[in-house]
C-alpha cells in the first residue's frame, strides 16, 4: 500500500547529499527525506503550539523548566 | 527509534484544557518545552484516547491538540500489547492497569523516552528496571 507521491525538487549540500546516500542508498533516499520532513514539521508544530500556550497563559516558571530538564537528562 | 515524550491521559488532558487546570498544566508545559529543545518525538499511545475521549462536544480540546501541533497518536500494535502484558505479569498489576501499561510499553519502542504522568507511582513500578524509560510527573 503506497500513498500519492508528490516529486521535489530540492537543493542541499553536497556533502550532506554524499553522506546520505552512503547512508541509506539511492532508493532510501526518499524514505530518508520523509521521515527528516516529518521529523521538523513536528517539531514546528509543537513549537507553534507551546508559543500558543505562553501567550495565552503566561511563560512558564523557570523552576519548573529546570525539574523538566533535570529529568529529562537523568538516565 | 528516536526519542521520545510519551504523554498520558492526565498529561494531555492538563494540555488540551490548560486554562482550567493551570498547575497540571504548567508542569505539563514544562516537559514538552524540554521535548522541544531535544528535538525528541511527543506521541501518546492510543489507549490513552479511551481514557480522556468521552464523545461529543467536549471532546474539541482533545482534538484541537492532537491536530497539527506536533502531538501525535502512536498506534497500538499487537506487539506494544503483549510487551503490555508481560510488563503487567511482572509488575504483579491487574488489568485494570492495562492503559499504563500501554503507555511504558510504547515508551520501550523508542531507544529512550520520559512518560509525562499523573500517576508516578504504578508507572515506577511497570518501568523498573528499564533506565532508558524516564517518568516525569505532571
Amino acid at each position: 500500500m503506497s500513498k500519492a507521491a508528490a516529486k521535489l525538487s530540492i537543493s542541499v549540500p553536497l556533502e550532506l547529499a554524499e553522506s546520505v546516500r552512503r547512508r541509506v542508498g539511492e532508493r532510501g533516499l526518499s524514505g530518508f527525506v520523509a521521515r527528516a520532513m516529518l521529523h521538523e514539521l513536528e517539531r514546528e508544530q509543537l513549537g507553534g503550539f507551546l508559543a500558543e500556550l505562553d501567550e495565552a497563559l503566561g511563560v512558564v516558571p523557570k523552576k519548573t523548566l529546570v525539574q523538566a530538564r533535570t529529568t529529562w537528562r537523568k538516565r | 527509534m528516536a526519542e521520545a515524550l510519551i504523554l498520558d491521559a492526565e498529561a494531555l488532558n492538563a494540555l488540551a484544557r490548560a486554562r482550567e487546570r493551570s498547575v497540571l498544566a504548567e508542569r505539563a508545559r514544562a516537559i514538552l518545552h524540554v521535548a522541544h529543545e531535544e528535538r525528541a518525538l511527543v506521541r501518546v499511545p492510543a489507549p490513552v484516547l479511551a481514557e480522556v475521549y468521552r464523545g461529543g462536544a467536549i471532546d474539541a480540546p482533545l482534538d484541537h491538540v492532537l491536530n497539527g501541533r506536533g502531538i501525535v497518536v502512536f498506534e497500538l500494535t499487537a506487539n506494544v500489547a503483549r510487551r503490555a502484558g508481560a510488563l503487567l505479569a511482572r509488575a504483579k498489576l491487574g488489568s485494570a492497569h492495562a492503559v499504563d501499561a500501554f503507555v511504558v510499553a510504547t515508551a520501550l519502542e523508542f531507544s529512550s523516552a520520559v512518560i509525562a504522568t499523573g500517576d508516578p507511582k504504578d508507572l515506577r513500578r511497570l518501568a523498573a528496571g528499564f533506565g532508558q524509560v524516564r517518568i516525569f510527573a505532571v
